[in-house]
């Protein structure tokens, strides 16, 4: 005990010394008056009163009382507990489950959608788009950044990766392109050297030559926390020229994307270091720039709005990709620049996961609600185990009120430990939740660490759940009557029916019902996904990205190289056959142009744009999609050859209806050639959406195209094509040493793109078990307390010649009431619910009729599993023993 | 709970009156709790008896208020009693208590015996 609770007692001994010597001295006095010795203690007993009512009203004086009775209370409940550990421990781990699931959801929910980035006065910050487009070219940004000089403070970013390594397999870290005043904008000081100033943003690097901010993990992670890390060179990319560490970023500044964070920050300026022939900062054309603005002093979203819409017929005219209409009808002039807030960062992982964290959130909170339904239940039956007890205080003097707050405190015990345990499943669940949401392709980084609207979360959860849970049996037990404890505690009826408790196995078994469609739901959009025919194999191809050092290779011999490398991995035992192209699909990586059929009528609008990919003849045969009409590339379709291309079934049927396409000249961007082929849809980059309309380039015709790397596809002759790895790379280093390579599987990657319906899927599917499983106990525990309630009852059933059979009938009866009263509530319910999670569904409707029945029927049959092992038990009484007992 | 109920209402009829008779007696030495009860009745001619369900409430509550100190020690029979002394505060308690109470019972006294009143002017 501690210090006040020892404090406390010795008071309460001093106390009854005190009044003990009262009543001593008061006898004393009265022997001395002549009183006989045990007339006077009785006499003076009388005239003191009840002392133990004189104790309690003078140590309320005290002004602890209240405290004293909480922790008496708390200390009976924990004794009660620990006399009950299966109920308590069924009770915790129960809500432990309910409660770790809401904040594990809500933890990720709070830091991808409502945290404020890590800046200064992040509410300031806005993020400039155009439509619903925030993706900007250089040439724009460049024209922006002039223009808005003296109009507000504006900066840019791009993501990306860079590659560490200086020579061998790469070593790749998350990287950032900046902006000069990128750090200043978002109020980011360094807590070493210093940051990218403007003057290190230019074109091949600054005053200071090329040079790099690193973050602060990376300076823990790489450099051990090293103090001489400013100075420092890094290799990026293996350009020739080292970047200079010039300073590192604050703990806790992640970068600017939310559910990404950065190792490196270079300016936008040394791009062309990377890529001398075809800077991206010249490409009109290529998307990839976030632009960012902190409002000044007075101003607003609006007017800050309304001045840079000033700037754009000026920067659009300015940067007008080639080939598009100046004449005002282009898209590109016409979509106006906007601004919204950017106060907590920007995310492609929060539009991706925004609407599953919600459904998901909405989950978990049914199941938190199924597990409340069981612990209540528990209570309640655990209420009617105590009955006696209870009548026994109230006979005994304790108030209704008494006994409510003493099972509310009991209550509030078991959801601060259920919090207390749901707290640490959190903390583990939200983890591999996270490590979940990265792919091979992408790291995923969230700061899941415990803060106050988390922390405030769980304490709200906590009281729900034990005002949800505990009011009733807290009524209950105010309820209970004195005269109970003097009868016997088994009549022959038994006590009341338990409607509540009845009303709680519905509701347990109609949030099941929603939970278990949900899953269904979500289990067989997955399913229609990975099983979706994508037009070519997936499971037999090897992707192999091979890069060339820019500068090392001359423009001219590349082809050469990549034809080289083709060949030799072609050559290793177990490859059926080898291509290369610039485009892997499902990468998200993409090309689009603009077609035009001469002789036919203009495309329209978005027709007008197809997808193109530039290939090496028989890559067609190495992904297995079929060549349905015309022919394959073949290494005569070389430059200077007659230029031609192959069209997917899609665009065929789309441009040439019935016609046949082969033969006709289409133009694709610049590209003026026949159609020789017709090949199968095949997926581009978007699993979800139909095949969009294809061409597919020779790439030997059109090598301006390819940049300073392809693709090599390798295709297994049998099993896995991962295997073939390690001879695949070791022909390819034979070709030349100094090409970097990255290696991956396009099962992995099509399983990537597939990351969030799988997990999806798996949450929905294991809380759909947990809810079945809670319900089943629910059920149980009902039906098992009715048999022993109805003990007497059905004993004297049997001997009246009640079949065994006729028994279990009528146990299953009632429980298959409830069960069904719970399907039509709960079917119901998520028939009309179930619209909600129509976006995130593939290949299945939300109100799909075998779902919804399957549902039903897995759960009445849980249900009725559930109810069996009691019923069976209520079979088995022995009449005989129960007329003995009457 | 009832018969608590009960005991608290008196002390709250009671306290201040009962607060005023504590300090009153304390006034003239240190006293325990039945040294208490016994004083006031002597004095009152046993017309006052003071409860102990009222006495020992009110005596801890002025200790809390630093109006009376309590301590230990051996009565002339040996036995280890809780003496209450007043302290200074609660001398001047009892000047403002005494004060009020005169103010009160001249009131009570007027509205008793209302001829007094009129014969003045």
């Amino acid at each position: 005990m501690n210090i006040t609770g020892w404090f406390k007692r010795h008071r309460d001994e001093e106390l009854d010394e005190e009044l003990q010597g009262h009543q001593r001295m008061a006898i004393d006095d009265r022997v001395d008056r002549g009183e006989a010795p045990d007339e006077a203690a009785a006499a003076a007993r009388r005239e003191f009163g009840n002392v133990g009512l004189v104790r309690e009203v003078t140590r309320d004086t005290w002004g602890w009382g209240w405290l004293e009775r909480l922790v008496r209370d708390v200390r009976y409940a924990f004794r009660g507990l620990l006399h009950n550990r299966v109920y308590a421990l069924a009770s915790i781990v129960t809500l432990a489950l309910g409660i770790g699931a809401n904040t594990a959801i809500f933890s990720i929910l709070d830091s991808l959608l409502l945290r404020a980035l890590p800046v200064r006065d992040p509410a300031r910050l806005v993020l400039a788009s155009w439509g619903q487009n925030t993706a900007f070219t250089y040439p724009l940004w460049d024209e922006i950044h002039r223009q808005t000089e003296g109009v507000g403070a504006f900066a840019a970013w791009s993501a990306t990766r860079f590659d560490l390594a200086r020579t061998g397999q790469t070593d790749m870290v998350d990287g950032l392109w900046v902006s000069g005043e990128f750090f200043d904008v978002l109020g980011v000081p360094a807590v070493f050297g210093r940051t990218v100033r403007d003057g290190d943003d230019r074109r091949g690097g600054g005053s200071d030559g090329p040079v790099a901010v690193i973050s602060y993990a990376f300076w823990q992670r790489r450099y051990g926390g090293a103090v001489d890390v400013v100075g420092k060179t890094l290799t990026l990319n293996r350009v020739k020229s080292p970047f200079r560490i010039i300073g590192v970023t604050p703990p806790g500044f992640f970068g600017p994307v939310v559910g990404r964070h950065f190792d490196v920050a270079i300016p936008f300026g040394t791009e062309p270091l990377f890529a001398p022939r075809r800077s991206l900062l010249d490409q009109r054309v290529t998307w990839w720039v976030t632009i960012a603005a902190r409002l000044g002093p007075g101003q607003t979203i609006a007017s800050l709005t309304t001045a840079f819409r000033a700037i754009q017929p000026r920067v659009r005219a300015a940067t007008l990709p080639e080939g598009e209409p100046s004449d005002g009808s282009s898209e590109y002039l016409r979509r106006p620049f906007s601004l919204k807030s950017a106060a907590t960062g920007v995310s492609s992982l929060r539009a991706r996961y925004e609407r599953p964290l919600e459904v998901l959130m909405i989950i978990v909170v049914m199941v938190l609600l199924v597990a409340c339904a069981n612990v209540a239940n528990l209570q309640l039956a655990r209420g009617e185990a105590r009955r006696h007890e209870l009548s026994v205080r109230r006979a005994l003097g304790a108030s209704r009120f008494r006994l409510a707050r003493q099972l509310l405190v009991e209550s509030a015990l078991l959801s601060t430990l259920g919090t207390a345990l749901g707290l640490v499943v959190a903390r583990w669940g939200s983890r591999l939740l996270v490590s979940q949401l990265s792919t091979s392709v992408s790291t995923a980084f969230l700061d899941l660490s415990f803060d106050w609207r988390l922390l405030g979360f769980a304490a709200v959860l906590s009281v729900t759940t034990a005002v949800l849970f505990g009011t009733i049996p807290a009524l209950r037990a105010a309820r209970t009557d004195a005269n109970d404890a003097l009868r016997d505690g088994r009549s022959l009826l038994g006590p009341g029916r338990r409607i509540v408790g009845h009303t709680l196995v519905v509701a347990q078994v109609g949030l099941s019902v929603g939970l278990v469609v949900a899953a269904g739901l979500f289990v067989r959009s997955f399913a229609a996904l990975a099983t979706l025919n994508l037009g070519f194999d997936t499971d037999r191809v090897l992707a192999v990205s091979v890069g060339g050092r820019p500068g090392t290779i001359a423009p001219g011999t590349l082809l050469a190289i990549f034809d080289r490398v083709r060949e030799s991995a072609a050559a290793v035992p177990g490859v059926e056959r080898a291509s290369y192209a610039a485009i892997v699909p499902v990468t998200g990586g993409g090309s689009m142009l603009d077609l035009e059929v001469p002789g036919a009528p203009a495309l329209s609008g978005d027709n007008r744009w197809v997808y193109v990919n530039f290939i090496s003849p028989e890559w067609f045969a190495t992904f297995g999609t079929p060549v349905l009409a015309g022919r394959d590339f073949t290494v005569r379709d070389r430059a200077g050859a007659p230029a031609v291309v192959i069209v997917n079934e899609t665009l065929a049927r789309r441009v040439f209806g019935n016609r046949s396409p082969l033969g006709a000249p289409i133009r694709v961007g610049e590209v003026q050639a026949d159609i020789v082929g017709v090949v199968g849809d095949a997926v581009y980059s978007d699993l979800r959406t139909p095949v969009p309309p294809t061409v597919y380039i020779p790439i030997a015709q059109e090598v301006r195209q390819i940049h300073h790397d392809v693709s090599i596809l390798v295709r297994s002759a049998h099993g896995s094509p991962a295997a073939l790895t390690r001879g695949v790379v070791e022909a390819i280093a034979k070709v030349d040493p100094t090409l970097l390579l990255s290696v991956r599987t396009v099962r992995d990657q099509v399983d990537a793109a597939l990351t969030r319906e799988r997990l999806v899927a798996m949450l929905a599917a294991f809380f759909g078990v947990l809810a079945l499983l809670l319900a089943a106990i629910g059920i149980f525990g009902v039906t098992a307390y009715a048999v022993h309630r109805r003990h007497a009852e059905i004993g004297l059933r049997m001997a009246l010649g009640a079949s065994q059979a006729g028994v279990v009938r009528l146990m299953l009866g009632r429980v298959l009431l409830l069960v069904g009263a719970g399907l039509l509530t709960g079917g119901a319910a998520s028939f009309w619910a179930s619209r909600l999670v129509k976006a995130l569904l593939f290949g299945i409707e939300p109100r799909d009729p075998v779902t919804f029945a399957g549902a039903a029927l897995v759960v009445a049959v849980v249900g009725l599993l559930a109810a069996a092992v009691p019923a069976w038990r209520a079979s088995r009484i022995d009449p005989t023993t129960v007329m003995r007992s009457l | 709970m009832a018969r608590k109920d009960r005991y608290q209402n008196r002390i709250e009829l009671l306290q201040g009156t009962l607060d005023l008779l504590i300090l009153q007696t304390l006034q003239w030495g240190p006293r325990h709790g039945y040294g208490i009860t016994q004083a006031i009745k002597t004095r009152t001619a046993d017309v006052l008896q003071v409860d102990t369900g009222s006495l020992y409430p009110a005596l801890h509550r002025l200790e809390r208020s630093r109006f009376i100190a309590a301590e230990w020690t051996v009565s002339p029979n040996n036995q280890r009693v809780r003496v209450y002394s007043l302290t200074s505060t609660g001398r001047q308690q009892l000047l403002s208590e005494r004060s009020r109470w005169d103010r009160l019972s001249a009131a009570i006294a007027g509205v008793l015996a209302p001829h007094a009143l009129e014969e003045e002017p």
